[in-house]
């Protein structure tokens, strides 16, 4: 085997967790406020509508 | 097995608390279909990355991606090298999603209602929810596969595992939709990544890096690290791996619902050029337990028989099955072997690859860690079936059962009609679950049931956005091209006598004919149509 053949995978394995781990901890506390305003906005809406989708095309 | 009730239990249990409490919470915000589908457009960008990345991760990709590292060496994680960059230049360039996002459509038949008329829409509904279920349709008993084999518990536990497994994603999505299934998304891509991130640095640190390359030298040589070196994966597998890569993330309804979620096309956009890396995560990190399971098991496909099969085995066939290469127990076999050998033997010597890491993590992992990847992998499942049974059930609801639909339902019977379709896969996947095993590697199946829709929704989503001669003609063409190659080939492999052709192709050769043929029916049907029969309209 060439001795280089693992490097771009070693390279990787190195990217994957550093990567993940970072994305982790950066999705759960921006992901928390995320779904605060989510449904934050959705309680500030009332249905507008009683039907379902009136620009359905197949509903029309 | 490492596996304490009183302690890996208790995480269990508290993280599958926490999921039913956070799905069910949101369940009256659930007010207009909408809502109930898309979440009302309200999704943002984080919300939108955690969702997509748990979403797209499940128990069957952790198997799939283990079994391709155990099968293939490094070189098995080549899918997600593709799909993460084709999703990173989708993302990045806005090609089709912008149009897709601005639409505001809820699916993708829908969209093509407006450039091809309702017969389109309508087939494009059918087969986009024939692909995925058949899809689908193996997930739950390959979840449960994993959890009996980690746990030690036996396979005639399977059915409670996966009825338990089942009842509790159905009772949450049933109640909230979209967005229960966000939330619970969330909470499970933290669970599950905090999961696989501890089981990696573990079996890096305990195996080590150089025990896993010295396996896949040993095992695979150079086609271990090189995916077109001789013996290696091969060209077709490559050239199939990035035309689902581009096609999955274009068209795959779990994906792109996630764009039809976002409150705006930029943010879709930025959900995908973001969680693109997470497409290599999710098929390296899998696919290092897979490399591992082989430096520390070894490849022993006769352990999956129970000493009765094995002592039915012929001395001579006993040896062949020894002597195979990793992943291919019957290789070696003459065809009257094979056909001499019982099918439950046959199917669980298949599956020998397979189970390898679950076996694997089920002795390596001490008890309390052992508690976490479980909690991580239910995690990884429930996000996966909840969204999965959500998408295809809005193309049940949206697309195929429009010509249904005179007048407008209202909202409250529309969100009891998706309710039911939802229940509906539910019965289904458990049924389908437990009647079909798939032949051989389980990705290839998982990529060749796509393509049945994958090849004709992205050659006409692209025809849509981009090519104003294209028209219903070339469009019905390509759905049934598409689907016909993957269709035939599946029924030749349980009856190889009927299509002796179809039978001979590999799944990666029959998914890139499919890819084929739909594109020469979209272009052969579009010309063939008269012009001014076929206005450009929409997207244009």
């Amino acid at each position: 085997m060439k001795a280089d053949l693992h490097l771009p995978w070693l390279l990787l394995a190195v990217a994957v967790v550093g990567w993940y781990s970072t994305v982790t901890v950066w999705v759960a506390i921006k992901g928390a406020a995320d779904i605060r305003d989510m449904v934050k906005r959705l309680d500030e809406e009332q249905p507008k509508d009683s039907a379902a989708r009136p620009d359905d095309p197949a509903a029309k | 097995m490492n596996f304490s009730w009183p302690i890996d239990g208790a995480i269990i249990g508290v993280y599958l608390l926490a999921t039913m409490i956070a799905g069910v919470w949101l369940r009256r915000r659930v007010r207009r279909v909408e809502d109930f589908l898309v979440a009302g457009r309200e999704m943002n960008l984080h919300l939108g990355i955690a969702s997509l990345a748990a979403t797209e991760f499940g128990v069957i990709t952790c198997m799939y991606a283990a079994q391709g590292g155990y099968t293939s060496g490094f070189a098995g994680a080549l899918p997600g090298i593709c799909q993460a960059v084709a999703m990173l230049v989708i993302g990045w360039t806005g090609f089709c999603v912008n149009r897709l996002r601005e639409s505001e459509a809820m699916t993708l038949p829908e969209l093509f209602e407006r450039r091809f008329g309702k017969t389109v829409r309508w087939l494009s509904g059918v087969v986009i929810v024939l692909g995925g279920l058949l899809n689908m349709g193996v997930f739950l008993k390959i979840g449960g596969q994993f959890l009996c084999l980690v746990t030690g518990l036996s396979l005639e536990h399977l059915v409670l595992i996966m009825t338990a497994l089942l009842v509790m994603v159905v009772i949450y999505t049933v109640l909230g939709g979209m967005l229960s299934v966000l939330v619970t998304d969330f909470l499970q891509f933290v669970v599950m990544s905090v999961g696989l991130l501890v089981v990696t640095v573990m079996i890096l640190v305990q195996v080590g890096w150089g025990r896993l390359v010295e396996t896949v030298q040993k095992h695979h040589g150079a086609a271990g690290f090189e995916p077109l070196a001789a013996d290696g994966l091969g060209v077709s597998f490559v050239v199939m791996q990035v035309l689902m890569g581009i096609a999955a993330t274009l068209t795959w309804q779990t994906v792109i619902s996630r764009v039809f979620a976002a409150k705006d096309a930029a943010t879709g956009r930025k959900i995908f050029t973001r969680t693109s890396f997470f497409f290599v995560c999710r098929w390296f990190i899998p696919g290092l337990w897979g490399v591992a399971a082989l430096a520390i098991l070894g490849w022993q496909p006769l352990r999956e028989l129970s000493a009765g099969e094995r002592a039915a085995l012929p001395p001579a066939v006993v040896q062949k099955i020894e002597a195979s290469p990793v992943g291919q127990p019957l290789k070696l076999l003459s065809a009257e072997e094979k056909g001499a050998l019982p099918s439950a033997t046959r199917d669980r010597l298949n599956e020998a690859s397979l189970n390898a890491m679950p076996r694997f993590l089920g002795a390596f992992l001490p008890i309390g860690l052992m508690g976490l990847l479980i909690a991580a992998m239910l995690a990884a499942d429930m996000s996966t079936d909840a969204s999965y049974m959500l998408g295809w059930g809005s193309v049940i609801y949206n697309d195929i059962l429009a010509p249904f639909r005179r007048r407008p339902w209202p909202h409250a019977r529309a969100i009891r009609w998706n309710r039911c379709i939802i229940a509906l896969i539910g019965v289904y996947l458990f049924v389908f679950g437990l009647l079909y095993t798939p032949e051989g590697n389980v990705w290839s199946y998982l990529a060749l049931t796509g393509a049945i829709y994958l090849s004709s929704m992205s050659v006409q989503l692209v025809a849509c956005c981009y090519w104003p001669r294209a028209n219903s003609w070339g469009a019905l063409a390509a759905i049934v091209l598409g689907a016909v190659v993957p269709v035939l080939h599946l029924a030749s492999e349980r009856a190889p006598g009927l299509w002796p052709w179809f039978a001979s192709l590999s799944k990666d050769q029959a998914g890139i004919l499919a890819f084929a043929m739909a594109t020469a029916g979209m272009v052969v049907g579009s010309l063939l149509k008269p012009r001014d029969a076929a206005p450009a309209t929409a997207l244009m």
